[in-house]
C-alpha cells in the first residue's frame, strides 16, 4: 500500500491535477474571478472526488466492465446533486453563486480521471486520501488563481475592499482584463511555469 | 460460486439496482430539504422587494423582520389595475408610499427578473435584477449596483402619458439589455391602469 501521508500531499505538488495534469482547467477558468466562489468550487470539488473515489473502489469488484464509466457517472451526478440541494438549503448565496458551475463539477475531469486511474484499482481508504488529496490541489490552484484576480481585477478580497481608496485617488485602476476568463489561463501557465522552474526534475528533455 | 460480472444479465442487474438505489436516495433528500429551500427562496424575494425600495440595510437573517415592518399592505391587481383576489399583478406596498411591482422577462441564456420600487407620484426609487445564467462579467453585470441605481429618480409617467424607461445598455451584452428594457416596457404596460390612478389619487 501507498504510503498515506504521500497519497495526500503529493496532489498538492507534484503530482498537482491542475499544474502537472491539466486537468480541471474549464471550471478553473469559469469560477476564479472572486475568491469566495472559488473557494466554494474547491471545498465541493474535494468533498465529490473524495467520496465518489471512495464509492467506486468500494464497488470496484462488483461492477462489470462494460458499463463502468455510466457506473462512475451515476455516482457522481448523484453526489453532486446532493450536495447542491444541500447548498439551496443551507448555503443559498454561495448555490445561487455556484448554479451555473454545478454541472462543471459533474463534468469536472479530475473527478472521472481518479476513478478510473486510481479508485478501480486500490482500496476504499487509499482512494479516498487519494480524492481528497488529489480535490485540495485543485483548489490549492483555484484559490491562487482566484486571489490574484480578484485582487487585480476588482481590488477586493471576499469581497471586502482592500485596496485603499487613496490609491484609485493617486490614479490607480482595477484591471478589467482579470475579470475576464483568459486571465485565469495566463495565470495558471504562470504558476506552472514558477513550478518548473522549481523542480527541473519536471521538465522534460527536449529531443536533440 | 463466483458469478462472471461480465456476463449481460449480472449487467443489467447491476444497473437495475444502482438506478433504484440513486433514485430513492434523491428522492428522500428533495423531500427532506424542500421546505428549507423554499424558505430560502422566500427569503430571497423579500430581500429584493425591499433593496428595490431603498432600504439597503436588509440581509437573510432580518429580511423577514424588516418585511413585516415596512411591508404595509400586498395585493394582486386585475387588467383594470384595480385590487382584486383572482388578479395576476401583484403589488407590494411599502411604508404605504411606495409600490413594489415584479418583472420577469428573457435574457440571453436564460430568464430574467427583477422588482421596480415606483412611487405615487409615479417616479422610480430603485430597481432590482436577478438572472439565472447570463454571462458573469457582462449580461451577469444587471445585477450590480451601478447598473441598478442609474434607474432611481426616473420618471414612468409625463403629462399623464406612461413613457418608456430609458437606461444605459451594458457594453458586449446586447441581448441582456434588451431583455431589461423589454421586460421593463412590457411590466409597465400592465401595470399602467393602476399607477394612472394612483396619480389621479393625489390632490
Amino acid at each position: 500500500m501507498p504510503n498515506p501521508k504521500k497519497l495526500l500531499i503529493e496532489p498538492l505538488r507534484k503530482t498537482n491535477p491542475v499544474t502537472v495534469l491539466v486537468l480541471g482547467i474549464c471550471s478553473c477558468l469559469a469560477v476564479t474571478a472572486q475568491l469566495k466562489p472559488a473557494v466554494v468550487m474547491g471545498l465541493s470539488v474535494t468533498v465529490v472526488t473524495a467520496l465518489s473515489n471512495f464509492i467506486i473502489s468500494l464497488l470496484r469488484k462488483g461492477i462489470p466492465q462494460r458499463i463502468r464509466i455510466i457506473v462512475q457517472l451515476v455516482v457522481v451526478a448523484t453526489l453532486v446533486i446532493l450536495i447542491d440541494q444541500f447548498l439551496k438549503a443551507f448555503a443559498y448565496d454561495v448555490s445561487k453563486q455556484l448554479s451555473v458551475y454545478v454541472g462543471l463539477i459533474i463534468t469536472n475531469c479530475i473527478i472521472m480521471g481518479r476513478l478510473e486511474a486510481f479508485a478501480l484499482s486500490h482500496g476504499p481508504w487509499e482512494s479516498f486520501l487519494d480524492g481528497l488529496g488529489n480535490g485540495l490541489g485543485y483548489s490549492l490552484i483555484l484559490v491562487l488563481v482566484a486571489f490574484f484576480r480578484e485582487l487585480l481585477g476588482s481590488g477586493t478580497l471576499l469581497g471586502y475592499q482592500v485596496i485603499p481608496q487613496s490609491f484609485y485617488e493617486a490614479g490607480y485602476q482595477n484591471n478589467g482584463l482579470m475579470i475576464l476568463p483568459p486571465m485565469a489561463l495566463i495565470i495558471v501557465g504562470v504558476i506552472i511555469w514558477i513550478q518548473r522552474t522549481r523542480n527541473p526534475e519536471m521538465q522534460e528533455n527536449n529531443p536533440k | 460460486m463466483k458469478k462472471d460480472i461480465n456476463s449481460n444479465g449480472y449487467i443489467f442487474l447491476y444497473a437495475t439496482i444502482l438506478v433504484v438505489v440513486v433514485a430513492v436516495l434523491l428522492t428522500a433528500a428533495a423531500i427532506w430539504l424542500k421546505p428549507f429551500q423554499d424558505d430560502n427562496k422566500k427569503n430571497e424575494k423579500r430581500i429584493n422587494i425591499l433593496r428595490a425600495a431603498g432600504i439597503a440595510e436588509v440581509n437573510a437573517d432580518n429580511a423577514s423582520a424588516l418585511f413585516e415592518e415596512h411591508c404595509t399592505d400586498e395585493f394582486l391587481l386585475d387588467e383594470n389595475g384595480r385590487p382584486d383576489n383572482n388578479g395576476t399583478l401583484p403589488v407590494f406596498v411599502i411604508d404605504r408610499r411606495i409600490s413594489v411591482i415584479p418583472m420577469k422577462g428573457k435574457g440571453l441564456w436564460g430568464p430574467i427578473s427583477g422588482y421596480l420600487a415606483i412611487d405615487v407620484e409615479g417616479k422610480i426609487v430603485g430597481a432590482n435584477f436577478d438572472h439565472e445564467s447570463e454571462t458573469p462579467g457582462l449580461g451577469g453585470e444587471i445585477t450590480t449596483e451601478k447598473f441598478q441605481s442609474q434607474f432611481r429618480g426616473k420618471q414612468i409617467r409625463d403629462n399623464g402619458q406612461m413613457v418608456p424607461i430609458e437606461f444605459d445598455a451594458i457594453t458586449g451584452a446586447t441581448k441582456t439589455s434588451n431583455g431589461v428594457k423589454e421586460m421593463i416596457d412590457k411590466t409597465l404596460k400592465s401595470y399602467s391602469p393602476y399607477f394612472e390612478r394612483l396619480s389621479h389619487a393625489q390632490p
